[in-house]
């Protein structure tokens, strides 16, 4: 890693040193314009040349690209200081990690009846009615606090909370809030002699709530609920899923699921082995985005005195080095895999995948829970019909 | 070329000065590493051609410990990866007994899978074995190493001397003749350094016929060594027992540091 940084540093000083040379180049005209013979002497200094003919004509504003950019770009653009620091101080894998201790129930059920609870659990709210969502939402809130440690539930449970209290509000409030403008056809009931709808004697109500110019309808809230309470459930299962389970149990549960389909031809050894390669290079990749952030702030770069151009400059060499660091990365990654006497084959390849789960119990009242949620979740529609 | 030969394998029967040396003393007449003249050179963006190895030999012994040693781009990890395989060399004769396996300066560079079982494991993948067999083989090489009790943690968690020992454990585990380990012990402090020198040690004594050549620039570590090798500019200046080899060092530093004294 460290090598990294040493390489960085020619890359990054010369273009810096280079702008700043170029524009004070620009003041030195009036030695040239003494000696004509020099410039011969010497071509490779022809941009100099052009400058010293334009100024020694007298032409006045001769343009000075440079430092016109200079004054008018702004400094310190984007905060690029703190956007690296930023960067080199964060966590290395921000996406839901494994994480073995506390061991809990969850830990100890098959990673294949989880995975089919997180399908479940995806597709139910969609399908289910209100209070079956929201009793849903209830239960995973209450799953993550039992089974992840205190600091990861609130992180987690925060973001996803707001996340979808924000489309709640958005969706519920703009289906169907605004009354059309253009009035009916139809003539007014009082016109047409026929009393007006009776109101509902079970006290239903299309429109739910109104604040001021907006309204909160049936449907609204309809939609409101399930794309919250959907999204809430998409992320917070897959984030208890995947505290719970090695990335390995992943895998084989994957394996598991798929491998009918190896009958129709499709490469399942092949798919299973670059998901846990993906998985391993994940990390790897948030770590390069890290040091080679840290590498650019601990340059000690005067961001103030540069200008838009030139932070622009540091960003894309900041991106090339990464995606160089990274291939350089998965170059060295397949090399080790030869080594390790990986031919090519992934399926002459065994992949060892252990998911032995060691109660059997935890597996029965999983799926039987899960039955009995399908079954809660399907039934009522069946029985009223 | 036979003579040059006759010449080393009769300077290596020294009388052992260590116990590890005296151990292995009645295998020393078979050798796990052998190579002859190798010669290895790349081409550098001008077009010029750049030695890299000049005219290197050297024999390790099948069993023994044996560490490479020299200074910051003599061509030792080049050597390494040409008797790797990773490298085919230009010019000599090279013979690696198999199976054998290669441990890079990085942890990171050699650790592929996501969580330590299954990285220990992935050697084992060509060997066809059954699960079981798999199961005792990973957790008899991460116990060798002193990491047991990280068999399910996910890699990017450990330290780099963890990583650096889950990658020693996975070469461990497929039962390698020779093992090849590059500079293992670069990245870590002082403690980590000896742990994974020592789980290398005691490994190699609880494992039978295992041979191995270990790079490094540490003195120190020599006295895990049953013999060393010293490289210079490409060229192995002199191959012995580890305790010769520390002596040899230390007097040409110490003249180094008179001359410049003077």
């Amino acid at each position: 890693m460290y090598a990294n940084f040493l390489h960085n540093y020619p890359t990054l000083t010369p273009t810096l040193s280079s702008i700043h040379a170029f524009t004070s180049k620009n003041h030195f005209t009036p030695n040239l314009r003494t000696e004509p013979l020099f410039l011969h002497l010497q071509p490779k200094k022809s941009r100099i040349i052009i400058n010293c003919a334009a100024n020694s004509d007298g032409v006045k504003g001769a343009v000075n690209w440079a430092e016109i950019l200079e004054k008018w770009s702004p400094k310190n653009f984007l905060g690029a200081d703190k956007l690296f620091r930023a960067i080199s101080g964060a966590t290395s894998s921000p996406i839901a990690q494994y994480i073995p201790a506390p061991f809990t129930f969850v830990h100890s059920v098959d990673p294949r009846i989880k995975l089919a609870w997180l399908f479940t659990l995806v597709i139910l709210p969609a399908k289910s009615n209100l209070v079956m969502r929201l009793s849903l939402v209830a239960y995973l809130a209450i799953l993550s606090i039992l089974v992840q440690p205190a600091q990861v539930w609130k992180d987690q449970l925060g973001r996803v909370t707001l996340l979808s209290g924000i489309l709640f509000i958005m969706l519920g409030l703009s289906t169907d809030s605004a009354p059309s403008l253009i009035s009916s056809r139809a003539p007014p009931h009082s016109m047409m002699g026929l009393p007006s709808f009776p109101a509902s004697l079970e006290g239903y109500k299309y429109v739910v709530l109104k604040l001021g110019p907006l309204q909160l309808t049936r449907k609204g809230l309809s939609t409101a609920t399930t794309s919250a309470c959907l999204t809430f459930t998409i992320f917070q299962s897959a984030s208890v899923f995947l505290s719970t389970t090695t990335p390995e149990q992943i895998a084989f549960a994957l394996r598991w699921f798929i491998s009918p389909l190896a009958n129709l031809g499709v490469p399942v050894a092949e798919v299973i082995l670059t998901l846990l390669l993906s998985l391993r290079f994940i990390n790897l990749v948030f770590d390069e985005v890290r040091n080679v952030a840290l590498g650019i702030v601990s340059r000690r770069i005067n961001w103030q005195q540069m200008t838009m151009l030139e932070t622009i400059d540091v960003f894309f060499t900041y991106i090339r080095r990464i995606f160089r660091n990274i291939f350089v990365h998965a170059e060295q990654i397949s090399q080790a895999m030869i080594v390790r006497g990986f031919r090519g084959d992934s399926t002459t390849h065994k992949i060892f995948l252990s998911a032995d789960s060691s109660s059997g119990v935890a597996d029965y009242i999983s799926i039987s829970c899960l039955f009995g949620l399908i079954a809660l979740v399907t039934l009522p529609k069946y029985l009223i019909q | 070329m036979m003579q040059s030969v006759c010449v080393r394998a009769s300077a290596l029967q020294l009388p052992p000065i260590n116990s590890h040396s005296s151990r292995n003393a009645a295998m020393a007449d078979s050798f796990a590493i052998d190579a002859q003249n190798l010669s290895y050179s790349v081409v550098s963006r001008q077009g010029k051609l750049l030695p890299i190895l000049k005219d290197c030999s050297l024999q390790v012994p099948s069993g023994q410990f044996w560490m490479l040693l020299g200074p910051n781009g003599c061509g030792k990890s080049t050597l390494l990866k040409i008797l790797a395989g990773l490298l085919s060399p230009d010019d000599g004769f090279l013979y690696v007994e198999r199976p054998r396996s290669f441990v890079y300066q990085n942890p990171d560079h050699q650790v592929v899978m996501p969580t330590v079982e299954a990285d220990v494991a992935f050697g084992l993948g060509k060997l066809n074995l059954t699960p079981n067999e798999i199961k005792t083989r990973v957790a008899k090489a991460l116990d060798a190493v002193g990491m047991y009790e990280y068999l399910k943690k996910p890699v990017h968690t450990l330290s780099g001397g963890q990583k650096q020992r889950v990658a020693t454990a996975g070469a461990l585990a497929e039962a390698c003749k020779v093992l090849l380990l590059d500079e293992l012990t670069t990245f870590l402090d002082e403690t980590d350094q000896i742990g994974v020198i020592k789980a290398m040690r005691n490994s190699m004594d609880t494992s039978q016929g295992i041979t191995a050549l270990w790079v490094t620039h540490r003195l120190e570590e020599l006295e895990f060594a049953d013999g060393a090798v010293y490289m210079e500019d490409g060229r192995i200046v002199r191959q012995g027992d580890a305790t010769s080899i520390r002596k040899f060092i230390e007097d040409k530093l110490a003249s180094y540091v008179n001359q410049i004294n003077l």
